[in-house]
């Protein structure tokens, strides 16, 4: 009966606190819900004239939302990359950092989900999919086994903040004994997240650009990269306008990660490359295509050939120590790196699958004003729900937001 | 209750407007001219001619960009219509009917497990809802799979002259989306001499044929024995049947196209938009499985005309072609002629290192 | 240490729980489709599927060549003017003249091999119209013309009477009924013509929307 009283409390407490605050903040949040709206508009065109109205076509099925959702689903699984050393290790640094990136992470997989239903042909019918009242088709699809991941990772980054923030919001210590285990369970579920993810794509057959081993640790390679990246981003941006205290200490740490991550992925890259290149088969067409077009055909050129030089030049700047630990060339870096990864984990990953085609057909894909649309207000949906979730997990953390002192007051 | 006298009259009512409409459908035009009568009516801000898709043959459902919001919750409205339908007083029987037909389409189950009664039951559903919504009547089957057939493909690659009489009837047989032109069955004009060159060929040629230094060879789903489309889909829509056919349940399936991606061999379409066939070319012989009306966002394929193959009838494709090409038959049955082609010919499938085992074959004279 | 294992302990059951499920190979007691086949076909017994109603409408004859038995369409009835000794009472060589005006068969016009092989006399009779004649001048009857044809096109007729070549009657289920050679093959002119192709979904689309927009 208590905990239900505080819970009611902190929901007022919270609500407060997140429709409070300064110009800037109200700026950024009617932004944000003016850039959700237009999406719902353009959501409400597809609905009506359904998929028609994006650039997919048969020959290219999946495109803008399947590419974000598969970026996404490596941001979410970064989130890891702080809960390990915080819970498991011990390690105090990144103790500040961890409620933000879990945060990231659920903002990060509303987003998934979000893509994901925008996908979809029928959303009306979208119950089929729920196990117990429709036909779930596990183990055989992979696509029920992301369902599953994705939605056990929500809950678990849901409840470990929660359950901390509640006891901090009482004036309680977290009991280790509690959390512990979960976010021991978080970490396999991470990286298996985004495994499973990889392996949606890797077990087709018909897709040769697909199928190739490498694609489950290269997705983990770059997640790692491009997660944490946005993490010190986003940290930044909370150091300067929040009185959040986040030490140097734990952006270099996180700096590191994401050195030694985005090194693992351009050797990944360059193996994949050389298999390609060096002893193209009819399957390396897809690969052509990405790079230098095909048959004239050459839409993606331009991404990709953004994409590389960003991702070698973060890199390289960031293995040199002297680089790294400049704030401002860290925050540049990670910034190109996540621009980088974005669009080689989303259009250069998704869109190639498709071209050629099984029969070698090569039909191009540009998303239309709709699809974007849709994609811009998805990721407002995003940027919202964390800035709300950030505000007040920051309001408790740093001790603005208590219970206790409501009560005597 | 007055209404209901004339029941002629009633029949097109929906609950919004039944005056005006009843005044519409008096038209007394039997072919057709009746259900387009309305449309016009409905659409005439739009100006051009709107043919009933798919999901409007069969439900009726109008939308426009307000309302749209709406479909989010598609299954709630159609239940809270259902509720509001059956309290009114003014609403007459049909539409009573109807909305209780709505209520229960929407919430069946999956066509795979359903049992025969159920089957029937759902089949009936739909055949009633066409009635009331066009005062037409559609002959809709349900027919399982027979024991001891299972059905195989084999086409003749030096018998095709591409003249594309297949892809005609099948679009005709399958009540296929005539504005998306979607077309079950592809026909590649590759170049005499350069083998199997998919990618030089060409799919989508006008000119007269057989084109000098050419041949043609035909795609379509290839009902694979192993059907990577059928493990990856989510929720069940798609299934191998005992008879070999892979179908697709359209009332199940929540159009993610994670078949699409997994099939090697494009053999799955979907519906990008509402499908619409003009309503004097419907095929009214229909099978739950086959031809049945489809709506907008759900895949469809060719399933080797189940509506007719289960009759012992071969796939439209294979009675339109005019030279023989196409062999369709029983692979158990060992006097079958499919069978005798598959012994006596050199016959090869595309991609048999998928291992996919296509049921569909190759051969030469 | 004690949390180490911790982790060891969840990751190894994650990988257990993981590979049991994964394995998504379908026990299979066959090692390819054509093995299947052969195997679930050994003790066939037929279905329940007939086209006897469908073909009962037709007249058709049982023929039974290479060992296969099968149904083809009964010909004469087909022909517009059968029997031909109604007009043709002369022999042919009396019926050379031009005298009489309009000649009946104007729109015959003989393209099948050369002239070298064949003309009119190789197939018909000169004596007995309401025949055709073998090669060797043995008689045959209009309603087994593939008799005729099978003379020269030996591997066709092979591949015809196993069922490769050719189109079947109504469907796939047995009494099988196969279209005989003139019903797809002009005998007179038997290759196919170019043409173009029929486009129902595009072309007709096209032209149904040019049509509404005047
Ligand atoms: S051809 Fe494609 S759609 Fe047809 S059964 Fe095989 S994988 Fe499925
Ligand atoms: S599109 Fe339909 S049939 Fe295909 S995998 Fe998705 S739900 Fe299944």
């Amino acid at each position: 009966m208590r905990r239900l009283k505080v819970f009611k409390s902190l929901l007022i407490d919270s609500l407060d606190v997140i429709t409070h605050g300064s110009r800037k903040y109200h700026l950024w949040m009617g932004f944000l819900t003016f850039v959700m709206l237009v999406g719902m508009y353009c959501y409400s065109i597809q609905l009506d004239q359904g998929l028609s109205v994006t650039g997919m076509t048969d020959r290219v099925s999946w495109g803008l939302y399947i590419s974000n959702f598969t970026f996404l689903v490596g941001v979410a699984a970064a989130a890891v990359m702080l809960v390990m050393p915080t819970y498991v290790l011990k390690d105090i640094d990144f103790k500040q950092a961890v409620l933000i990136g879990e945060g990231l992470a659920v903002a990060a997989l509303i987003m998934c989900l979000a893509f994901v239903v925008a996908d979809m042909g029928g959303p009306s019918v979208l119950w089929h999919m729920i196990p117990g009242i429709g036909v779930f088709n596990f183990p055989n699809s992979m696509l029920t086994w992301d369902v599953i991941v994705l939605n056990g990772y929500l809950f678990l980054n849901i409840s470990i903040p929660y359950y901390i923030l509640f006891r901090h919001y009482q004036g309680k210590d977290a009991n280790p004994k509690i959390y512990v285990p979960g976010a021991l369970i978080s970490v396999f579920w991470a990286v298996s997240i985004h495994l499973v993810t990889a392996f949606l794509y890797q077990g087709l057959q018909a897709r040769p650009f697909w199928n190739n081993a490498l694609l489950g640790p290269r997705f983990l390679a770059s997640a790692f990269a491009a997660g944490p990246a946005l993490i010190i981003l986003v940290l930044a941006i909370i150091r300067n306008y929040t009185a959040f205290k986040v030490e140097n200490k734990t952006i270099g740490k996180l700096a590191m990660i994401v050195t030694v991550a985005a090194q693992i992925n351009l050797i990944m890259l360059v193996s994949e490359l050389f298999k390609e290149f060096y002893a193209p088969t009819h399957h390396s067409e897809s690969a052509y295509y990405l790079f230098f077009g095909l048959h004239g055909k050459n839409a993606l050129l331009p991404w990709i050939w953004t994409s590389i030089p960003l991702n070698v030049l973060a890199t390289v700047l960031l293995t040199f120590g002297k680089f790294r630990n400049n704030f401002k060339v860290l925050y540049f870096c990670c910034f190109i790196l996540f621009v980088a990864i974005w669009i080689e984990k989303g259009f250069g990953l998704i869109v190639p699958g498709f071209i050629p085609g099984p029969y070698g057909k090569i039909a191009e894909y540009t998303p239309t004003g709709v699809e974007i649309g849709v994609t811009m207000g998805i990721w407002a949906l995003g940027a919202f729900v964390f800035t709300i979730l950030a505000k007040t997990a920051i309001k408790i953390e740093t001790g603005k937001l208590r219970y206790k002192k409501k009560d005597s007051q | 209750m007055s209404e209901n006298n004339t029941k002629w009259f009633s029949l097109n009512l929906s609950n919004s407007k039944p005056k005006q409409q009843a005044s519409t459908c008096g038209c007394g035009n039997t072919s057709g001219g009746c259900g387009g009568h309305q449309n016009e009516i409905r659409s005439s801000a739009i100006g051009d001619e709107r043919h009933k898709d798919g999901f409007e043959q069969v439900f009726d459902v109008q939308m426009d960009r307000r309302t749209a919001f709406k479909k989010l919750t598609a299954s709630l409205l159609i239940g809270a219509g259902a509720v509001t339908t059956s309290c009114s007083v003014v609403a007459d029987e049909k539409s009573k009917e109807k909305a209780q037909i709505d209520w229960e389409e929407q919430f069946k189950g999956n066509y795979k497990l359903m049992s025969d009664e159920e089957k029937k039951a759902t089949v009936d559903r739909l055949v009633r809802s066409y009635e009331l919504r066009t005062n037409k009547t559609i002959s809709m089957t349900s027919e399982n799979a027979q024991e001891n057939v299972l059905f195989g493909y084999a086409f003749n690659i030096s018998k095709c002259q591409g003249y594309m009489d297949c892809v005609s009837a099948c679009v005709e047989e399958n009540n296929q989306d005539r504005n998306s032109e979607m077309q079950y069955i592809r026909i590649h004009e590759m170049k005499d001499g350069q083998g199997l060159k998919f990618d030089e060929a060409d799919d989508n040629y006008y000119h007269e044929v057989p084109a000098e230094g050419h041949f043609y060879l035909g795609t379509q789903c290839f009902h694979c024995d192993n059907p990577p489309c059928v493990d990856v889909c989510p929720v069940q829509a798609t299934w191998r049947e005992e008879d070999g056919l892979v179908v697709i349940d359209y009332d199940w399936c929540v159009g993610c196209r994670y078949c699409m991606a997994a099939c090697p061999y494009d053999g799955r379409r979907f519906n990008w938009s509402k499908p619409e066939v003009p309503e004097d070319e419907v095929n009214k012989n229909q099978h739950y499985l086959g031809n049945r009306m489809r709506k907008k966002g759900v895949m469809e394929k060719c399933t080797f005309c189940v509506q007719r193959s289960r009759k012992g009838q071969n796939p439209a494709c294979v009675d339109a072609c005019p030279t023989g090409a196409r062999i369709f038959g029983n692979l158990l049955d060992p006097n079958s002629t499919i069978r005798w082609v598959l012994e006596n010919k050199k016959v090869f499938r595309l991609k048999e290192d998928l291992g996919t085992e296509p049921k569909f074959w190759y051969f030469m004279d | 240490m004690n949390n180490n294992c911790y982790t060891y302990s969840i990751g190894c059951l994650i990988m257990a729980l993981f590979l049991s499920f994964s394995c998504k190979h379908k026990e299979s007691k066959y090692h390819s489709l054509t093995d299947k086949i052969e195997e679930e076909s050994k003790d066939f017994i037929g279905t329940d599927i007939s086209l006897e109603t469908l073909l009962e409408e037709m007249k058709l004859l049982e023929i039974h060549e290479e060992g296969h038995a099968f149904l083809i369409p009964e010909r004469k009835g087909q022909l517009k003017s059968y029997a031909c000794s109604e007009c043709h009472t002369k022999p042919l060589a009396s019926m050379t003249s031009l005298e009489i005006g309009k000649k009946a068969h104007w729109n015959v016009k003989l393209a099948h091999a050369d002239n070298l092989t064949m003309n009119c006399i190789t197939c018909h009779s000169e004596s007995n119209l309401d025949e055709l004649t073998s090669l060797t001048g043995s008689e045959i009857d209009f309603d087994a013309s593939y008799k005729l044809c099978s003379q020269c096109h030996t591997a066709q007729f092979k591949d015809w009477t196993g069922g490769a070549h050719g189109k079947k009657i109504a469907g796939w289920a047995p009494p099988r009924a196969s279209m005989t050679c003139v019903n797809c093959h002009n005998p007179h002119s038997p290759s196919f013509d170019t043409r173009w192709p029929s486009r129902f979904n595009t072309q007709m689309e096209k032209e149904r929307k040019e049509g509404l927009s005047h």
